[in-house]
């Protein structure tokens, strides 16, 4: 019982300390659609398979949140029709490639120069690694229905293959929206539309918290930082932690911390990478950008990058 | 008219968790600010959105209201969490000391205080015969004797961190797993599975109520 009244007050824990951050991304990604209306600035994006992801990534530095609010800001670009690319370089390197991580992470580790260029860098390539991997994919296997399908509103029938158009007929023009005409949404249109968002993100946040604060009670932390001095074992037992314990990326340096000097330098950093990316609590929140199947790829892939990236810093550090 | 109702019921949420105190158990003081104004723009939100769509009816998913038992649940089911559970699957670990707990005499450290203190400077004869006030709660790790502990968080109690100092209990003493208590008394050095560690040795222990703010930076 008292395990139980535990995982209740872990679980009211993560989710107070999540949704001031949600909010703060359901606001941005809605005064964004509000004050820059749709494809203003979205056509200006680089579509290069390489530049994308690197403007995503650099864009986190207009958005210090944590992950949780770059799902909803996330969603807005894809929705808006941005590149691939960039909406997933966003994603999954702004919750590191912010001020307030990287203020954080210099906070708690002044003295570990490597891990302040390391942190960054890492979460970098992942997020190139992983942009590289998912825009490989169909549109319709990668995005999430709904998603999708505002989506193509958004973007030029040009760009559609026509059996996914759904609308138009064969041999008609195909033209390119002209930006001149595109209309500032009505702020009453865009608060509705942000709040059935913070709803929609808030219930799967919900779900996650349920799930991260129910395995960490039952699963002892003890357990995962016992292998700590050996190598690999101490990467894929950070790993795990990472995903378990679900905390914000902007703290998540300070909790790392308090075991750094009991494992080994690749596992500190791969708790630190992976978090940001892949964690119970962004489980259910990823379902509103992905399909199952790239939510699968996601994750593999991020968890291969990781443990590839701890294996070097070890080589390299111990 | 639905989602001005739910928004109205998250923000009473968030609002009613700082109001009673109940963030000091859940979450590191830093947050507080952060989490009352979502509270608060969440109570502004719900009341725009219903002034917009006053006489409209509208579909609510079962998520939402899935979601809306769940704060029901918050608002009505305090936490309680078992700060001995929590610390028992979790090692020890600490931040780094604030340069402060090391001008403090030794009667105003606290535990966290003691706690730095002695992993960062090892030797347990330095602090031989220094005076100890601290309070803190019973924790108990397997076959180990009772600790009299902290726990630590710098966001939330997901990364709850505990922070333990051994007591050498009088013989009349029976802590119970969880139960606060007040310690004076002295730190002295005992032998311990063939280790000098410095050791609490109590004078008085007084049984105290959980403090309002439990939980340390």
């Amino acid at each position: 019982m008292d395990r139980l009244a535990t995982a209740w007050a872990i679980f009211q824990g993560l989710l107070l300390e999540a949704i001031p951050f949600l909010l703060l991304g359901v606001t941005i990604a809605g005064l964004a659609r509000w004050l820059v209306p749709q494809g203003a600035w979205i056509g200006r994006l680089p579509r290069h398979p390489l530049l994308a992801p690197i403007t995503g990534a650099l864009m986190g530095f207009a958005l210090p949140a944590c992950e949780c609010g770059n799902v909803p800001v996330a969603r807005r670009l894809l929705a808006s029709g941005a590149p691939l690319g960039t909406a997933f370089g966003f994603l999954f390197a702004a919750p590191v490639l912010n001020p307030i991580v990287l203020a954080s992470t210099w906070a708690a580790f002044p003295d570990q120069s490597w891990l302040l260029i390391a942190r960054p860098l890492g979460a970098f390539l992942i997020a190139l690694l992983l942009s590289a991997l998912l825009v490989q994919l169909p549109e319709g296997q990668l995005i999430e229905s709904s998603l999708l399908a505002e989506r193509r509103l958004s973007q030029p029938l040009s760009s559609i293959g026509l059996l996914e158009r759904g609308v138009g007929q064969i041999g008609s023009q195909i033209s390119a929206p002209d930006p001149s005409r595109i209309e500032r949404p009505q702020l009453s249109e865009v608060l509705e539309q942000s709040s059935r968002e913070f709803l929609d993100l808030l219930a799967l946040l919900v779900l996650g918290c349920v799930i991260a604060s129910l395995v960490q009670s039952w699963l002892p932390r003890s357990w995962l930082l016992a292998v700590g001095s050996a190598p690999t074992l101490s990467i894929v037992a950070l790993m795990l932690l990472a995903i378990v314990v679900s905390v914000c990326s902007s703290v998540d340096a300070f909790l790392a911390l308090g075991f750094a000097a009991q494992v080994t330098p690749g596992a500190l950093l791969a708790f630190l990478l992976l978090g940001p990316v892949v964690d119970l609590k962004l489980a259910g929140l990823f379902t509103v950008l992905l399909r199952p199947k790239a939510i699968g790829i996601t994750a593999i892939v991020a968890c291969l990058g990781v443990l590839l990236i701890g294996q070097w810093v070890n080589l390299w550090q111990l | 008219m639905m989602r001005a109702l739910l928004l109205q019921l998250w923000g009473w949420m968030v609002v009613w968790s700082v109001h009673s105190g109940r963030l000091d158990l859940l979450l590191a003081g830093g947050f507080h600010k952060l989490v009352s104004a979502s509270g608060v723009a969440l109570l502004i939100a719900g009341v725009m959105v219903g002034l917009k769509s006053r006489k409209r009816k509208e579909s609510v998913s079962w998520p939402w209201l899935a979601s809306a038992g769940m704060a029901v649940l918050v608002l009505v089911v305090p936490p309680q969490p078992s700060f001995s559970d929590l610390a028992a699957s979790r090692p020890q670990g600490l931040l780094e000391p604030p340069d402060l707990a090391f001008v403090l005499p030794p009667q105003q450290r606290t535990l966290t205080d003691w706690v730095r203190l002695l992993r960062s400077q090892p030797d347990p004869d330095l602090v031989d015969g220094n005076p100890v006030n601290i309070s803190g709660f019973v924790l108990k790790r397997g076959d180990q004797p009772a600790q009299i502990a902290r726990l630590t968080v710098r966001c939330c109690l997901a990364d709850a961190t505990p922070a333990g100092l051994p007591v050498s209990w009088p013989l009349d003493a029976k802590p119970k797993v969880n139960q606060w208590l007040k310690i004076e008394g002295q730190m002295k050095v005992e032998t311990r599975q063939g280790q000098r560690v410095a050791v609490v040795v109590p004078e008085t222990i007084t049984p105290i109520q959980r403090p309002k703010r439990p939980l340390e930076p």
